[in-house]
């Protein structure tokens, strides 16, 4: 089981994000590497890829007000 | 809708799949270039050109100066010249200040020229509201392209249709306007619209032009749509589903050419239509839509055929004011019950 955690550097301020879409399925087979999913934070989009390869579990879904370190799904 | 990838699938936003048909074009076509504003450095404020400077550099990828006319003219310029611009009209609310490079020239130099010249060009630019950005910024104006001739008009609703177009726009020789929705980039300060990012093959595929799809069948209704419309249909046919009316959605696709056939057998089988458009509701889409069918055949109709289109008004920057003016599901399931009723 690996977390697809939110880096804690992937933006300067303490600001809130949101999940804007989910580029692979609950339950899909992901690669390492894979590009999964974007998350925004002021207009700016961010791009979250795949920690390990497995099968996807999504945690926070699309429109999900999420921050930095938080956990946005497991791969397992 | 799907290809077999032989591994997970691959799902991309309208932006991405834009972004994807353009770069796929540009590696084996060198005459492809864009020009725009912010569409380099930024990547396009809708996110539909990104990576393309960092791929080609600044010579094919140009950032222009806030001078729609000059650059859209320029590339009508370029296309007739044998190269095949890309160009971006941010908001498409701004085509006041270009309009004769457009319509003008882009549109009718082919028709001018008695076919000796070719205008090889893409007008992308952005349609739709719902996020609070007010009046010269929440148009969709489709009817206003697809009324004059010359010019194809595509506006499509999901990813794999984007690219598709997209790839068949960059290698038509005629102007296509490809009019994408605000809402369904994929951006979310724009709205989210999680059925618009589905599963995109990354091999270079062309959708053509002029066929509307069915992309739900159903027996009692006939429900049109384009771009956020087609959202807006497939929610509603899912409302009037739980009570036991089976609703038939179609998404044009493209408005110039329109599959008016499609249309035509879709209510010649259901008996009922209605069109779903957010763009003004007077003589518009919807009106074009409904026009097509009635002068074909009346005979098969059980019902007036009935419109969900934006009020003629201004869009108001109100949050409250302009939800209340958009089209939603609940609307078109309140027109269907108007039917219902007659």
């Amino acid at each position: 089981m690996t977390d697809i955690i939110i880096p804690i550097d992937l933006w300067a301020e303490d600001r809130e994000a949101v999940v804007t879409a989910w580029l692979a399925r609950d339950g899909a087979e992901v690669r390492e590497g894979d590009l999964l999913a974007e998350i925004m934070v002021e207009k700016v989009q961010h791009e979250i890829r795949a920690p390990a390869t497995g099968r996807l579990t999504i945690l926070r879904q699309a429109d999900d007000i999420v921050r930095k370190g938080d956990a946005i799904g497991r791969i397992g | 809708m799907t290809e077999q990838t032989g591994r997970n699938e691959r799902r991309l936003t309208i932006a991405r799949a834009m972004a994807e048909a353009v770069a796929q074009e540009m590696r084996i076509d060198p005459r492809v270039f864009l020009m725009g504003e912010d569409i380099a450095t930024l990547g396009g404020v809708f996110g539909n050109t990104r990576g393309l400077v960092e791929e080609f550099g600044p010579e094919r990828v140009r950032d222009t100066p806030i001078s729609e006319t000059a650059f859209i003219g320029a590339a009508v310029g370029a296309a007739a010249d044998g190269m095949r611009p890309v160009v971006e009209l941010m908001f498409v609310d701004f085509f006041g200040v270009c309009m004769d490079a457009i319509y003008n020239l882009m549109a009718k130099n082919i028709y001018f020229s008695g076919g000796g010249i070719k205008v090889p060009m893409v007008l992308m630019t952005s349609t739709g509201g719902g996020y609070s950005d007010a009046g010269q910024h929440s148009q969709c104006l489709y009817a206003t392209f697809a009324h004059l001739p010359g010019m194809k008009v595509v506006a499509p609703s999901n990813a794999y249709d984007a690219k598709g177009l997209m790839t068949a726009a960059l290698r038509d020789d005629s102007p296509v306007v490809y009019m994408f929705h605000k809402g369904l980039q994929g951006m979310g300060w724009l709205g989210t619209e999680p059925g618009a990012t589905v599963d995109v093959p990354e091999t270079s595929y062309t959708l053509p032009f002029g066929q509307a799809a069915v992309v739900r069948e159903g027996r009692d209704v006939t429900i049109v749509g384009l771009a956020m419309g087609v959202h807006n249909a497939l929610k509603a046919a899912d409302d009037l589903a739980r009570r036991g009316v089976s609703a038939e959605v179609i998404d044009l696709r493209t408005l110039v050419p329109l599959d008016r056939d499609t249309i035509r057998r879709s209510v010649a089988k259901t008996g009922r239509l209605i069109v779903v458009d957010e763009d003004y509701h007077s003589f518009g889409v919807s009106g074009e839509i409904i026009a097509s069918v009635v002068e074909h055949d009346l005979r098969g109709l059980k019902a007036p055929p009935q419109r969900v289109a934006y009020p003629d008004v201004p869009i108001p920057f109100s949050r409250p004011m302009e939800q209340f003016c958009l089209p939603n599901p609940a609307k078109i399931v309140q027109a269907f019950d108007r039917m219902a009723q007659a």
